[in-house]
């Protein structure tokens, strides 16, 4: 069960319900776009939805505060880090704020909403 | 797949799921003359081998460590003959409750799949002198340095690490059999706070 608005509009504010596994991420098979369960760098007993923007070594572009100009800063992901987001990038705290983390920090993939049944299917 | 309707744990679920099957397996085959006894010795392999994942994975484990970044406390000599062997404790990972002196095993933050072993030399909130003066660890991060600092790839290099990355705390030294005792919380009184 996932809640919060940081993944709006692609989940929504409560009560949906995912299906995930612990198994791809553990093999490597986690790339950009997937939507990631990991282990919040602030507090190890919060569990985050949010999805890859992008891998190590690879370059991010981000802008800093989305309600508030243009500005944008550039980063590039740092060994055995990945750059997570949220899809709504008014209301989510991830890393922009908290930079890129760790990979062993991601705890399973997101595959496909299983509740509420009429948007039952893949993100 | 495992949804996360059951439980958040992958190991106590597939625990679950493995006890279930082999139940089901058990019903179909009573009757059987010799492939009974087969079974009989399977059913056994398979319980201790379950019990045992669940077991070290949750609660506590055994696991060598390699390399000379915590010497004296681990492979004190260069030319030992075998690596130490400890046992590690994963009771702490239910509150991630770790103090100032512990060891700990974490994923290093430059490879996910090797594993580290350092001591905590720093909470969060505590400050750290480095060459550009103090900085502050980041809430939810500790800061790990090895005991042999001349040859220890630690926080020196990648920074404070999030306690999330933790796997557990070495508590005692089982192996070699002369050098086994318990591992203390030991602080180091240079440079730690202000």
């Amino acid at each position: 069960m996932v809640y919060g608005s940081s993944m709006m509009p692609t989940l929504n504010l409560v009560g949906d319900v995912v299906l995930s596994e612990y198994i791809s991420h553990r093999l490597g098979k986690v790339s950009p776009g997937d939507v990631v369960l990991i282990q919040s760098p602030e507090n190890p007993k919060k569990t985050l939805t949010k999805r890859i923007v992008a891998m190590e070594d690879e370059t991010v572009s981000f802008s800093v505060d989305p309600s508030d100009g243009d500005r944008s800063r550039t980063v590039v992901v740092p060994k055995g880090h990945v750059w997570i987001q949220g899809d709504n990038s008014y209301a989510s705290h991830d890393s922009r704020h908290f930079g890129p983390i760790p990979y062993g920090l991601i705890q399973g993939k997101v595959r496909c909403r299983v509740w509420p049944l009429a948007c039952a299917g893949s993100l | 797949m495992f949804s996360t309707l059951l439980f958040m744990d992958p190991v106590l679920n597939f625990t679950v799921f493995q006890v279930c099957i082999y139940l089901e397996l058990d019903l179909v085959i009573t009757d059987m003359g010799t492939q009974n006894i087969i079974w009989n010795v399977c059913k056994k392999y398979l319980t201790i081998g379950l019990v045992g994942i669940t077991l070290t994975d949750r609660y506590a484990g055994v696991c060598p460590i390699r390399g000379s970044s915590m010497s004296p406390t681990f492979n004190p000599s260069l030319g030992s003959f075998t690596d130490d062997y400890v046992f590690l404790e994963k009771f702490c990972l239910d509150k991630y409750k770790f103090s100032h002196g512990d060891v700990v095993i974490f994923s290093s933050p430059t490879n996910y799949k090797e594993r580290c072993v350092k001591r905590i030399v720093a909470m969060e909130g505590d400050y750290i002198s480095n060459v550009n003066g103090a900085s502050k660890v980041p809430e939810g991060h500790c800061w790990v340095e090895g005991d042999n600092s001349a040859s220890s790839f630690d926080s020196r290099s990648f920074g404070p690490i999030p306690i999330g990355l933790i796997h557990g705390r070495v508590t005692h030294v089982i192996w070699p059999p002369q050098r086994m005792r318990k591992v203390d919380r030991r602080i180091r009184q240079d440079g730690l706070a202000f």
